[in-house]
């Protein structure tokens, strides 16, 4: 069983070299193992926790509830079940996921928590998906963050650097600066973490909206979007 | 992840496109276990998430054929995981699950760790995992730590340890083994 183990482990990682029928061929074998499965969601979760050292956990007791739902039966495994409770156990209830990423499901939670104020639900409406979608554009493609405009930031003691990631440095803090010019129905200040990083969005003055990603704190996040308010 | 694993998911995602079930049941055994804690974190009940995260990929598999390979495939998966916790979360049944808290008039959301006891059940849970990973030989480790901070193919492991390609398979596989295993026997039980 270890030498298929061993085989599926390189397939979860791209490093087989398979025709179309043996992938075809391998699909069929690891579906008709349960361990086998039960190996791929176990591997996704050594990667999913590689990936999110910095998360804050909880602990879940890890009860499964027989759903009442009918679906096709391929859909439910119980090979998935394991590592679905493991990642419970060690997953964020704040700070969670998005991929691999600790962007803040506080986006999320604010839905729920303030559900009843008109406000907050036109917000989240209007604006959850796209602010979703812009965070993992912020976090998945590297080049996004580069900046579409230099600001001047002196003022507040910052350098700029554009042969490094277009970053701005100033003591252990740097970071990548963009302006956008939609807001996104943001009135306050939003932050995620990912990894060893934040993202801010802070809203300006005019409309549009600041977004930092680096190593700095929200204080300095604060006082970079006031200097651009002055 | 690293791109060889994306270009495993576009494998599997192409022949499920043709009907391969068994492709589309790997893909879900993959991804299941982040989509369901994503959604706890978003609905907090573990039966809800439970079925919203059934009807993800029941979408997911219905969609299947206008995904085409913008995005990774998890971040596809988890905005129509979103999608459908927040037509959930607007629901009337959720609504009388949740108490009334009115939105802060703040300038600022605090975001960050919601208790110093979580803080440190993190630390704690990560600690034990980190400190695991550290007790694996050397050579175990580094093929891990490569492979999965770094996302180096096993080719470049290969040239940065001087090990044959075989050797790194092996080792990244063993890594793996040991590190599930304890995950299980530390973590699956844990209350």
């Amino acid at each position: 069983m270890n030498d298929i183990k061993e085989k599926i482990s390189a397939f979860y990682d791209g490093e087989l070299n398979l025709s179309s029928k043996e992938i075809d061929e391998l699909i069929t074998f690891i579906n008709e193992n349960p361990i086998l499965l039960e190996q791929i969601s176990m591997m996704a979760l050594t990667t999913a926790i590689k990936d999110n050292e910095d998360s804050n956990l909880i602990s879940i007791t890890s009860n499964k509830k027989n759903s009442n739902i009918s679906y096709k039966s391929f859909w439910l495994s119980n090979s998935i079940t394991a590592a679905a409770t493991i990642l419970l156990t060690l997953t964020v209830v704040t700070n969670f996921d998005f991929s691999r990423m600790n962007v803040s499901i506080d986006s999320s939670n604010k839905i729920s928590s303030a559900i009843n104020s008109k406000e907050a639900k036109i917000i989240a409406e209007r604006s959850e998906e796209q602010l979703t979608d812009y965070v993992m554009k912020i976090v998945n493609e590297p080049g996004f963050m580069a900046g579409n405009e230099i600001v001047d930031l002196r003022n507040v003691g910052y350098q700029y650097n554009p042969s490094n990631g277009s970053n701005y440095f100033k003591d252990k803090e740097n970071f990548q600066l963009r302006i956008e010019k939609r807001n996104f129905g943001l009135n306050k200040v939003r932050y995620w973490r990912h990894g060893n990083k934040m993202i801010y969005l802070v809203p300006l003055s005019d409309g549009r909206v600041l977004t930092l990603y680096g190593n700095i704190t929200l204080n300095s996040a604060i006082s970079i979007a006031q200097s651009l308010n002055n | 992840m690293s791109n060889n694993s994306n270009d495993i998911d576009s494998v599997l995602i192409d022949k499920a496109k043709n009907g391969n079930e068994g492709a589309f049941k790997i893909l879900v055994n993959k991804y299941y276990p982040r989509v369901y804690a994503s959604l706890f974190s978003f609905t907090k009940s573990k039966e809800d998430s439970e079925d919203l995260a059934q009807h993800t990929f029941i979408k997911v598999w219905q969609q299947l054929d206008t995904f085409r390979g913008d995005s990774a495939f998890f971040t596809w998966v988890y905005r129509i995981a979103i999608n459908l916790a927040k037509n959930f979360v607007v629901s009337s049944n959720f609504k009388k699950q949740r108490s009334n808290i009115p939105m802060e008039d703040l300038n600022i959301d605090f975001s960050s760790f919601d208790s110093v006891e979580e803080v440190i059940i993190h630390d704690e849970s990560m600690d034990k995992i980190s400190n695991f990973v550290n007790t694996l030989p050397e050579s175990l480790k580094t093929a891990f730590t490569l492979r999965e901070s770094e996302g180096k193919s096993y080719e470049e492991i290969s040239v940065i340890t001087n090990t044959p390609i075989g050797t790194v398979r092996s080792r990244i596989f063993r890594a793996r083994e040991s590190i599930i295993e304890y995950m299980k026997k530390e973590l699956i039980n844990h209350e």
